[in-house]
């Protein structure tokens, strides 16, 4: 686990955590990443691009990339259905810029306090979503949920560099094209 | 305190910009004087533009450039007076010495604290030893008050005759000064003045004259309410000491006596400023400007022009009896800052009236909002007309064509308000092209074409360096030597020509010489040795030429410090590469080589055509559309290129290469499919871009995709529909590049 990570766990006594379903599991991430939840709805396809990477969505004039979770996970993703929604993240870049990305949930639960002592550490192995993408488990009545780490889930550097490998193996050669 | 600082750094900007653009003209001009050295008018605009650098700098107390460009403006004002004239040398010096300013002036910007570099100093005392060859040491003139213009009315109209012919026995200048009230309020602090004035002589004696200070209830923090006697002991001439004042010079009432000036001058002096009489003669006998007796004979004299009295020469009368007469005089209340200070207001309505006819300095921050704005403006009006056209009511539907119109009329006049015209930059490479023909003892004329073609001041800040370098290229590899060209039967003097203009959509820069050309053997050869390509490929001429931008390549024999470094045309290929424009070379051996640059005009709102690909809407900018044309499935079906009226075309699908799974599933060999194709141009190369459906103008904010697409291909941005949806802006001429 990251140091960033570790920071952000230990401070504060309470953190609080808006929990959402995807693929009927549920998972939590830090209120404090997160800039508003809208629906699923005017989604442009850009072209050339991975397939987890949804599209763009006009966000009061701001052209914003939506990334489709559940295919980030490797996992299939669900039909969009009346619950689907988007929650616009804020991230910051390598440059420490603040970049809005929004990402596709099934279902938008609910907001949840978490005390620093109901929170685990990440488990090495075992998970169904790489290790990294895991901040911590959150504890509630016995049960565990995954706490997202959004800045390696939603990392600028990884989607644009998947970009990279897609767009070389998509674009027609130029012998294809000619 | 923090409001001063801030207010400081406020100013310092100011200064920065303002010195930068004046010395950018001071050089300008000094260009333009090789041409024309008897050009009265050019010498005062030069003179005119280091003075202001110098009043400018002198109100930050940058005392290192004032004290080299005093001198700098002192040899051009005596070329001003035709005492010198500009020859080869002089211009090289004033060159060099606008050269030094620059650096100080930079210096002084970056860090005040520092001294100056032991180079800096060195260069400068060289050059200022040059410069006071040029200069005689001038006394001062002879002593005439020295006052503001709208005070010479009030002096003139109240025609004291005095004829007090005596000198007084006084070695100082003596500059009486009173601020207007509203002097803080228009951005002066009077001390920086004082402070300046420290530097042009030493200040024995000043005297605080408050007796305009109201009591502290009515005080009002932000007006000035002082005046100043003060007594300099300076070699300095009158003018320099006005000069101190020069900018304030609509803000107070000034006067300057020089040394020993006659008795009669003081009592003008006396007579014109707006105290009582009697308190200004004790200020100046205590200042020690005067003596006693000669304050008496100033003072009996005026007495004596009014009274007609014969003077009273008894030297014993005490100052009290002088003044008792004094006071019961009428003169004293003659209401002189009256009639002064509207006059002065007026001059500077005037004044300002006329700065904002020529411009107004606004923060780049702020128009960029601006445009921001007006792209949102656009977006908004996209979808009142949709939604308009919805309701399908004839009145809203004129309403709302109106509102479009006049939307559309708001934002070219905001984009216009960020395009600069070229010439500017242009202008910075003529001194450029003297240092280093100068230098390499090469002829060369630099020629400017279409330096008024306008484009966005982004783009041209970021052009200048990549042009810079394509010039020194020029300037160092293409052209030959003077002899060289004669025997290869060319004119001595080499031309570099600079050229710009508007072409669908884009601004075009070409560079062209009239040198060697590029040699295709030695590039080759040299591409070979620094295992760019390898040896047994056969390259075509014009890939050949395009090898120069390749990583690492130099081809000069030796390194000069002009170029060489083998980095430049790189690095130039990056920078166009980065404005989404692109730079092509055509060359031929001994006759010259032209580079090519072609550049976006804005990189805000353009004019888009709307097509439709599939279930995605895209954008193509429509500067680059010629026409669209039908085509059916047989002719289209014969390859990858169409009969274009005798012109052969290359064309692609859009849905192929952006792999658009709705519209390739659409299209199963349906007969009678007809084809839309929408021939688009760029750098005179058409291509064809295959679409299912055309749907028209569409008014484009470009919106930047994000750093999460920042490697995609054949997409150049995104813009808002009317309806909301975002669509793709087609990157036409990365297409192109694929396809031809």
């Amino acid at each position: 686990m990251s140091k960033s990570t570790n920071e952000s766990i230990s401070s504060g006594n309470v953190q609080q955590f808006l929990t959402f379903v995807l693929n009927d599991e549920t998972y939590g991430v830090g209120i404090l990443h997160i800039r508003e939840i809208i629906e699923y709805a005017n989604l442009t396809v850009v072209p050339l691009m991975p397939d987890f990477i949804s599209g763009v969505i006009n966000l009061r004039g701001n052209v914003v990339p939506v990334i489709n979770l559940a295919r980030r996970f490797e996992h299939q993703a669900k039909e969009v259905g009346k619950r689907t929604s988007i929650i616009i993240i804020d991230i910051k870049d390598r440059d420490g810029e603040s970049v809005e990305v929004g990402m596709v949930v099934d279902i938008v639960n609910e907001v949840i306090e978490l005390a620093d002592s109901d929170i685990a550490a990440a488990p090495m192995f075992g998970a169904k979503i790489r290790a990294d993408f895991i901040q911590g488990m959150g504890k509630i009545d016995d049960k565990l949920m995954i706490l997202l780490d959004v800045n390696h889930v939603l990392s600028i550097n990884e989607l644009s560099a998947v970009t990279n490998i897609a767009d070389e193996l998509t674009i027609p050669s130029e012998s294809d094209i000619l | 305190m923090n409001d001063e600082t801030d207010y400081l750094a406020e100013g310092r900007q100011v200064f920065a910009e303002e010195s930068r653009e004046l010395l950018q003209q001071a050089e300008y001009i000094l260009l333009k004087l090789e041409d024309e050295p008897d050009n009265d008018e050019l010498i005062n605009d030069l003179f005119r533009t280091i003075h202001t650098i110098k009043g400018s700098a002198g109100l930050f107390s940058f005392d290192d450039v004032v004290a080299f460009t005093h001198v700098a403006e002192s040899v051009m004002d005596q070329l001003r007076d035709k005492e010198i004239f500009l020859d080869d040398d002089l211009m090289c010096l004033l060159l060099d010495s606008h050269d030094q300013i620059s650096q100080l002036v930079a210096h002084a910007l970056d860090n005040t604290e520092e001294p100056i570099g032991d180079s800096l100093r060195e260069k400068g005392e060289e050059v200022l030893k040059n410069l006071h060859q040029y200069l005689d040491v001038k006394t001062p003139h002879s002593s005439v008050v020295m006052i503001a213009e709208s005070e010479l009315k009030v002096l003139t109209e109240s025609e004291v005759a005095l004829e007090l012919t005596e000198s007084v026995i006084n070695d100082y200048w003596h500059i009486s000064i009173r601020f207007n009230r509203n002097v803080l309020a228009n951005g002066m602090d009077p001390l920086s003045f004082f402070r300046y004035l420290d530097t042009v002589g030493n200040i024995t004696h000043m005297t605080t004259l408050t007796t305009d200070l109201p009591s502290l209830d009515d005080i009002n923090p932000e007006e000035s309410y002082l005046g100043f006697e003060i007594s300099l002991d300076s070699p300095a001439s009158k003018e320099t000491i006005a000069e101190v004042f020069e900018f304030l010079m609509e803000d107070c009432l000034l006067q300057i006596l020089a040394p020993r000036s006659k008795l009669s001058d003081y009592a003008q002096l006396i007579y014109a400023l707006p105290e009582e009489n009697r308190a200004i003669g004790e200020t100046l006998v205590a200042s020690s400007a005067l003596t006693e007796d000669e304050l008496l004979k100033v003072l009996e004299c005026q007495n004596a022009d009014i009274n007609k009295h014969t003077i009273v020469t008894d030297e014993n009368i005490t100052l009290d009896k002088i003044t008792n007469i004094l006071m019961d005089d009428a003169i004293i209340d003659k209401n002189i800052t009256g009639a002064s200070t509207p006059d002065t207001a007026l001059d500077k309505q005037k004044q300002v009236k006329e700065v904002e006819q020529q411009s107004v300095r606004v923060n780049a921050e702020k128009l960029g909002d601006l445009i921001n704005l007006v792209g949102e403006l656009v977006i908004s009006s996209a979808h009142t007309e949709l939604k308009a056209k919805q309701t399908e009511q004839a009145e809203l539907l004129e309403t709302v064509e109106n509102l479009t119109r006049l939307v559309e009329e708001i934002r070219d006049a905001t984009l216009s308000l960020r395009m600069v015209q070229i010439g500017d930059t242009f202008n910075r490479f003529k001194r450029v092209v003297r240092d280093v023909s100068k230098e390499m003892g090469k002829k060369i004329d630099l020629k400017i074409v279409g330096g008024d073609t306008e484009l966005d001041k982004t783009v041209v800040e970021k052009i200048s360096d990549p042009l810079m370098h394509l010039i020194r290229n020029s300037l160092d590899h293409g052209i030959e030597k003077p002899d060289i060209r004669t025997a290869n039967g060319k004119s001595e003097t080499a031309i570099v020509k600079l050229e710009a203009y508007h072409d669908s959509g884009s601004i075009v820069i070409e560079i062209t010489d009239d040198g060697a050309g590029l040699n295709p053997e030695i590039l080759t050869a040299k591409a070979i040795e620094n295992g760019i390509i390898s040896a047994n490929q056969q390259l075509t001429l014009p890939e050949i030429h395009r090898l120069i931008f390749a990583p690492g390549f130099s081809t000069a024999k030796e390194i000069t410090n002009i170029s060489g470094r083998g980095v430049g045309m790189d690095v130039v290929n990056k920078n166009i590469d980065a404005l989404r424009g692109q730079i092509s070379v055509n060359s031929e051996l001994g006759v010259g080589t032209s580079f090519t640059i072609r550049l976006p005009l804005t990189l805000a709102i353009i004019d888009g055509f709307q097509v439709q690909v599939g279930k995605s809407s895209y954008v193509i900018p429509l500067d680059l559309v010629e026409e669209c044309i039908a085509l059916d499935e047989q002719q289209a079906k014969k390859g990858e290129y169409i009969n274009l009226r005798g012109e052969v075309m290359p064309y692609i699908h859009l849905s192929e290469i952006f792999n658009d799974e709705d519209s390739l599933n659409s299209t199963p060999d349906k007969k009678g499919r007809r084809y839309n194709i929408v021939v688009v141009v760029y750098a005179g190369q058409k291509a064809g871009l295959v679409v299912d459906e055309l749907l028209g103008e569409h008014q484009t904010v470009i919106k930047p995709l994000g750093k999460v697409f920042q490697n995609l291909k054949g997409i150049s941005g995104a813009t808002i529909l009317g309806s909301g949806e975002v669509a793709m802006i087609i990157d036409v001429p990365g297409l192109i590049r694929r396809l031809v």
